[in-house]
Parts: structure tokens; C-alpha cells; sequence
């Protein structure tokens, strides 16, 4: 499973680097993403809106946020 | 029976609008070996690009400049930037450069570089961008030097304006390096921006 640990960083790098983690996956990986920040649960469903991956799921943990991205084309 | 009749007639027309828009954008291209010639060109405002003018030399509108470039190449947008004005203070580095002495009286007037650009409001002497770049740091948010080496990773372009270089009395062996930095006039920008989804001026 990757992971890509965004936790203590702002906007945009959580984005940034989810674009950069991503381009590095196959297609049909999965990308578990953990974030703090707040923008960062709107901002990766409009990621994923806008370049087409698909958001699995998102989750509200203690004091953080999880997502996962699974790469498509 | 009327329904079916309203629908295909909305139906009819939206169809000939859209054929009367691309005829519009295929004339000119010739016949079949025109369009396989030409790359069709996106319809103004279709380009999936972010064109950024980069007009102020402010910290605090450097970062946002950045943070909309690099926001936008992740989502896989093309982005270029176009600086100009007091946003060319913001590509220059420390270089001794042989210059008149009115182009060296505004070389030390103006900034040197991103780390020493000063705020917008509350600079309070040059105050102002020390508590930024310290809370910036706290709160993990890239620092502009960071962000601008993220934008060169992303391929974003930066083009600088060599009218305004000119009026500020700056030369291209001072500017900073960056992959595929570019000097270039107004008409580069409107050529660049034209056809794209946004513009914005900074």
C-alpha cells in the first residue's frame, strides 16, 4: 500500500505532492493520503474532479484526514 | 406528441449552432489535409492553461502567485507566468553585472531576489517578512523558493518581460536560473493567454 504522509504541510503541498506521488503509480494503485490541513478534503476531491483519478474514500481521523486516490488512465 | 416535437426542434437548434461553431473553427484550414495539418486550436477561453501576470514585487503576492501556479500544474494544468514590472525584482539574484549608473541606483533600490522582497501591508520595516516566512514555516507552508523550484519540476513557464527589465535597469546575468526562462513582450503574453481557461493578474 502507498502512502504518502502530508501531515504538517499547507496548501498547496498536499496537492503537489499527491500530483507527484500519483504520476509515479500505475494505473489501478491505490494512494492513501494522510493531511492535516484543512483545505485538504475539498481540495482533493476538486484534484480528483479535474484530473480524473478516482477518490475512493475519505475519512475524518484524530486529528487528521485520510484519503485514497487510485490512479485511472 | 408536442413535447417530443419542442425537444427535437431545441434538440435541432443547439445542433446547428454547435456545426456553425466548428465550420467557424475549421475554415481556413483547407480541406482534409488542412485539418490533419493543423492542430485544431482550442476556441478562446478552451486551452486547459493558467496564464499568471506577475506585476507586484510583494511577498505576500509572490506567494499567492506561486501558490496558483503550482496548484494549477498539479491539476494538470499548463501554467505560465509572466513577470513584469516590480515582479521582476522577484527573478533577480546577487550578480555584479556591469550597468549605467541610473540602472545601478535602481538595482539597489529594488529588491534582490524573492528573500528580499517586502510586504504589501505591515512590512514594518522589513519586519513584516520575517514573521511570514517564520509562521509560513510553522504551519508547513512551502516557502516561495520552494515553491518555485516545485513549479520548475511541474513545468511551469516563466517568462519575464524585457520592457520592464529595461526600465528597471536589469540585466539577463542577473536573473535567476530556471528551467526554460524566457524574455519576451506584451504579444507573447495575449498569444499565450489568449486561447486558455484562465487569466489572472497579480
Amino acid at each position: 500500500m502507498q502512502t504518502l504522509d502530508a501531515r504538517g504541510k499547507s496548501c498547496p503541498l498536499p496537492i503537489v505532492l499527491t500530483a507527484k506521488a500519483v504520476k509515479q503509480m500505475s494505473v489501478g494503485d491505490d494512494l492513501t493520503i494522510f493531511a492535516d490541513d484543512r483545505a485538504f478534503l475539498p481540495d482533493i476531491e476538486a484534484w480528483c474532479k479535474k484530473t480524473g483519478h478516482e477518490l475512493r474514500g475519505t475519512q475524518s481521523k484524530d486529528g487528521y484526514f485520510e484519503a485514497i486516490v487510485r490512479r485511472r488512465a | 406528441m408536442d413535447g417530443d416535437a419542442g425537444t427535437q426542434a431545441a434538440r435541432l437548434e443547439r445542433l446547428e449552432t454547435e456545426l456553425a461553431l466548428l465550420k467557424n473553427q475549421l475554415h481556413g484550414l483547407g480541406g482534409v489535409e488542412g485539418m490533419n495539418a493543423a492542430l485544431v486550436k482550442p476556441a478562446a477561453g478552451q486551452e486547459d492553461r493558467l496564464s499568471l501576470i506577475v506585476f507586484s514585487g510583494s511577498l505576500d503576492r509572490l506567494i499567492a502567485a506561486f501558490v496558483l501556479a503550482t496548484g494549477a500544474a498539479a491539476m494538470g494544468m499548463k501554467v505560465s507566468m509572466f513577470f513584469t514590472f516590480w515582479g521582476t525584482s522577484a527573478l533577480r539574484r546577487d550578480a555584479q553585472v556591469k550597468k549605467s549608473l541610473l540602472e545601478r541606483m535602481f538595482g539597489w533600490m529594488l529588491p534582490k531576489g524573492v528573500a528580499k522582497l517586502p510586504l504589501s501591508q505591515m512590512n514594518m520595516g522589513g519586519g513584516g517578512p520575517m514573521m511570514i516566512r517564520y509562521i509560513m514555516k510553522k504551519k508547513g507552508v512551502a516557502s516561495v523558493e520552494e515553491m518555485m523550484g516545485i513549479a520548475a519540476e511541474l513545468g511551469v513557464e516563466v517568462n519575464i518581460c524585457t520592457m520592464s527589465m529595461d526600465l528597471l535597469g536589469m540585466k539577463e546575468p542577473e536573473m535567476v536560473e530556471y528551467p526554460g526562462l524566457a524574455y519576451c513582450g506584451v504579444a507573447k503574453f495575449l498569444e499565450t493567454a489568449a486561447p486558455g481557461k484562465i487569466t489572472m493578474f497579480v
